[in-house]
């Protein structure tokens, strides 16, 4: 017993020590953006205003479980990144407050959420990506059309997300379900067709990418900025758009409610939807396309998006049909192997 | 019945220090386990405030669900029998074998190594080898395609993964076994095999149960191994409960699936209960002279055991060469020149994890080495009321997936009146309620060996509860005590299902960056991240062995060679 209320004294000891070591700090993130695409934006906001960012990196269905259980005492004040579907479910769950930044009246209106409970930071349309040693091997010509994945010489070797996990499956869903012109049966028709093809469907959006890099899959599809950043790591892969058209998706940003530091967090989103940040996108080679209308998108993106035929997802149509498709997905297409 | 259950309430009443234990145990248990358990079942139960089977009836109706528990119990069979055989390989060697020095170190390491890597590491290690471009299947059995998702993976990931445990638990209960007794089998005239089979082998068997157990548990409630390797076709609960959560947003039907998995856990338990209850394996006496070198196991035996042992061995050796060549090179299989430049990284930008996670591991080993002795003397050696119901729910939070854990200590101390997230000590507490039970494990099968005669000697000298406990007990179940302690050091260096919805702004840990770094396709970060807490690990594991060693020198002889194996 004696043990006992030593190791608990002792660890009451350490964790007043802790407490008194660790202060509070100026402003809590979470973001859905890796590392090394948040740390340098957070960093030039530290620079520009003075405010230090603390943040703590999730996969988007994680953070959202977590600003969730967080609700009655929330540990952050901003959300930072991640496609604009997580962001729709957390408003279900009531967990931002509004605000519109000064950029708010520039942007379009797929940019933003009407009460301003979201705000769009970057838009990331997806394309095909295809290892270069895999396509000469077998002699292909990168895929040019949705029906080129279907090409028995990719059989068992595509990688792609899981609509169960990734904001990335969902927009590759719906860009199947726009090609198909909104036929449901047609577009899953297609779906279970190329699930014939699919080695497996990783948890996150670029969980394909570095097996692909390597030639453990032939391709996949993935963001675009997951995809930039697996060729500038020097992996031998290219990157294709199919000729019927390929969607793209919206990063948001939001307030939360019960912010203890909601002054700091409005002014990181004013820094976020502004020129003040996604102008310097291109400088740290992060490949989001800048949502900002003020803000060009850099030239070596342009040179790659040149004559992509790319559409936004409908987010009311979307909205209203996410869950079921997700559901007819999981029932229909991931065991149709 | 009324009459024994009030003498054992008069006895622990009498007795201020069991008293006290008991009291001490239950608090505890009642905050960091019952606590985040009540708000997990109010979530997956309660619907507008009032009661409701619909979603657990919702999720059995699910035909997809009902395979994947099917899947779970079908690998976590498998991982349990293939573990135990491959741990009680390695004990049987190490133990029987008559080894020199630097095999057993040998053995050691090369089980230890699976133990104290990171999560992932064996998934990962198994698709550069086995996947459609593998080193092995692609470059050198020239197979094109080959699949590595599924059940094959998968228990082969979790069986090298775990088997330690195995391991860990038999060496010590073999290690246990008078060698006499296997004398006198022989010199009555007894075969070897015979002796083996009749003697040897039933005196393990509470550590096969054990080992079974705790392989089961860690199987079923693995989410990491799975989500890499099981693919789309092999489905299991804890995966799945995962997606439901952090994928569909749907608590209520993941707190469902993985509340189904305590069926499962508890069924096995209740089993190896009942099994190992009824007999008894008591050979530590006090009686023992001097001993012999066993003569129970044939020479070619042993050079077959060592054999098969260093061919496991290289399996586990190789996977980790992988690991250690991706933390050296610029951008794995794509650009192989020499560099420091990871380590460099992880050094400055990942300091604050590696700071933060040796800092929490220091607090929880030695809590956790304490608590799984303590409750594990309590369950084996005392009697007070409500023994049964302590164990088992000192063994719940091991059994349930981590996700689920995390989930609830998230719920449960994020608000008042007990608001510990963001801080250390709830990172802390779920690694000692989380892993401890392996102690726990250790502690009781270790004292089921030793007769109760040599307390009540030292009781009858006149030594009091806490001397007896202190002076005998203790010292006889050290070797479970360090398994304890090293099992959450590892674990708090290691482990990432829990603990990834526990760390916070201010307290980073290293397994959280490692995974966060895989999706950044920082491939070679994570290397030298897993890299470097293998070597922590193994450097404290060492420090273990050598204090472990000093303390009882000669006269525990080879068994205290090696904290691990006791």
């Amino acid at each position: 017993m004696k043990v006992l209320k030593a190791a608990l004294l002792l660890l009451a000891g350490c964790m007043a020590g802790a407490a008194a070591a660790r202060a509070a700090d100026p402003i809590n993130v979470y973001t859905i953006w890796p590392e090394n695409y948040a740390r340098p934006m957070f960093q030039e906001f530290e620079k520009q205003t003075g405010i230090k960012v603390n943040f703590l990196r999730f996969s988007s269905g994680e953070a959202l479980a977590r600003v969730i259980a967080e609700k009655n005492n929330p540990r952050i004040d901003v959300l930072f990144g991640g496609p604009v579907e997580t962001f729709a479910a957390g408003i279900k769950e009531g967990i931002f407050a509004p605000y519109k930044s000064p950029s708010f009246d520039k942007l379009p209106a797929r940019f933003k959420q009407a009460d301003g409970l979201w705000m769009a930071i970057a838009d990331d349309p997806l394309v095909f990506m295809t290892n270069g040693a895999f396509l000469k091997a077998n002699k292909l010509q990168p895929p040019a059309s949705w029906d080129d994945l279907l090409n028995p010489a990719y059989k068992n070797g595509l990688q792609m997300a899981d609509a169960r996990t990734s904001g990335t499956a969902v927009t590759r869903i719906f860009s199947v379900l726009e090609v198909n012109g909104r036929d449901e049966d047609k577009a899953f028709a297609y779906l279970k067709k190329l699930r014939q093809n699919v080695q497996v469907y990783t948890k996150s959006g670029g969980g394909g990418t570095l097996p692909v890099g390597l030639g453990q899959a032939a391709g996949g599809i993935f963001f675009i900025v997951d995809a930039l950043e697996t060729k500038a790591k020097g992996y031998d892969v290219v990157i294709s758009f199919p000729k019927e058209g390929i969607g793209t998706s919206a990063e948001a940003i939001a307030l939360i409610k019960g912010a203890k530091n909601p002054e700091a967090g409005k002014k990181l989103i004013d820094f976020a939807t502004g020129a003040a940040m996604q102008s310097k996108l291109a400088e740290y080679k992060v490949n989001f396309v800048p949502a900002n209308p003020d803000v060009k998108t850099d030239a070596s993106l342009a040179e790659v998006l040149k004559g992509a035929k790319i559409f936004p997802i409908d987010d009311d149509y979307a909205g209203a049909n996410r869950k079921r498709i997700i559901e007819r997905w999981v029932k229909e297409v991931l065991p149709a192997q | 019945m009324a009459a024994i259950r009030s003498a054992s309430w008069r006895r622990t009443a009498g007795d201020p220090a069991l008293l006290g234990a008991v009291v001490g145990v239950w608090v505890l248990l009642l905050l960091f386990v019952l606590f985040p358990m009540a708000h997990l079942l109010e979530r997956a139960f309660v619907d507008d405030g009032r009661f409701t089977l619909a979603p657990l009836l919702e999720s059995l109706a699910d035909p997809s669900h009902r395979a994947a528990f099917v899947n779970s119990l079908v690998l976590a069979t498998s991982v349990g029998v293939c573990g135990t055989a491959l741990g009680f390989l390695f004990a049987l060697t190490a133990a029987r074998g008559g080894l020199g020095r630097h095999w057993l170190t040998f053995l050691d390491a090369a089980a230890l190594l699976p133990l104290v890597s990171p999560p992932f590491t064996t998934s990962i290690s198994i698709i550069f080898s086995f996947g459609p471009k593998g080193f092995i299947t692609h470059d050198l059995l020239g197979l094109a395609n080959a699949s590595v998702y599924g059940f094959w993976s998968t228990a082969l990931a979790e069986t090298l993964t775990y088997f330690p445990i195995a391991y860990l638990t038999l060496r010590p209960i073999l290690a246990a076994i008078d060698p006499n007794l296997e004398e006198m089998a022989l010199s009555l005239g007894g075969s070897r095999w015979r002796t083996f089979r009749t003697v040897t082998l039933p005196l393990a068997v509470p550590g096969f149960a054990n080992s079974f157990l705790l392989l089961f548990a860690a199987s079923l409630a693995d989410f990491a191994t799975p989500l890499i390797l099981a693919g789309n076709s092999f489905p299991v609960l804890p995966t799945q409960a995962y997606l439901q959560i952090t994928g569909l947003f749907d608590f209520k039907g993941g707190a469902v699936l993985s509340l189904i998995l305590l069926v499962p856990a508890a069924a096995v338990f209740l089993l190896q209960r009942y099994w190992v209850g009824r007999r008894t394996y008591v050979t530590v006496t006090g009686k023992v002279g001097q001993r012999s070198r066993t003569r129970a196991i044939a020479p070619w035996v042993v050079a077959l055991l060592t054999g098969a042992c260093v061919a496991v061995a290289a399996v586990i050796a190789y996977f980790y060469a992988l690991l250690l060549v991706a933390s050296l090179v610029v951008a794995f299989g794509a650009n192989n020149s020499f560099t420091l430049h990871h380590y460099h990284v992880i050094f400055t930008e990942g300091l604050p994890a590696i700071r933060d996670t040796l800092i929490i591991a220091a607090i929880g080993m030695p809590l956790g080495g304490l608590y799984g002795v303590l409750v594990g003397y309590l369950i084996a050696r005392r009697d007070f009321p409500g023994k049964q119901a302590m164990e088992i729910v000192a063994m719940i939070n091991y059994a349930l997936p981590g996700t689920i854990v995390g989930i609830a200590y998230l719920i449960a101390f994020n608000d008042p009146p007990v608001a510990l997230t963001g801080g250390a000590l709830v990172i802390v507490a779920c690694y000692v309620f989380r892993y401890s039970p392996t102690g726990i494990r250790a502690a009781v099968a270790q004292l089921q060996q030793i007769d109760r005669s040599i307390e009540e000697a030292s009781a009858s000298l006149g030594a009091g509860v806490g001397q007896t406990f202190r002076r005998v007990t203790l010292p006889l179940i050290a070797p479970a005590f360090f398994a304890g302690l090293g099992v959450v050091f590892i674990r708090s260096m290691t482990a990432i299902s829990a603990t990834i919805f526990l760390v916070s702004i201010n307290w980073m840990l290293i397994t959280v960056r490692i995974l966060e770094n895989m999706t950044e396709l920082a491939l070679g970060p994570a290397a030298a991240f897993s890299v470097f807490v293998i070597v922590v690990v193994f450097v404290v594991v060492a420090g273990l062995s050598l204090v472990l060693a000093r303390l009882r020198a000669p006269a525990a002889g080879g068994a205290a060679r090696s904290f691990l194996g006791g």
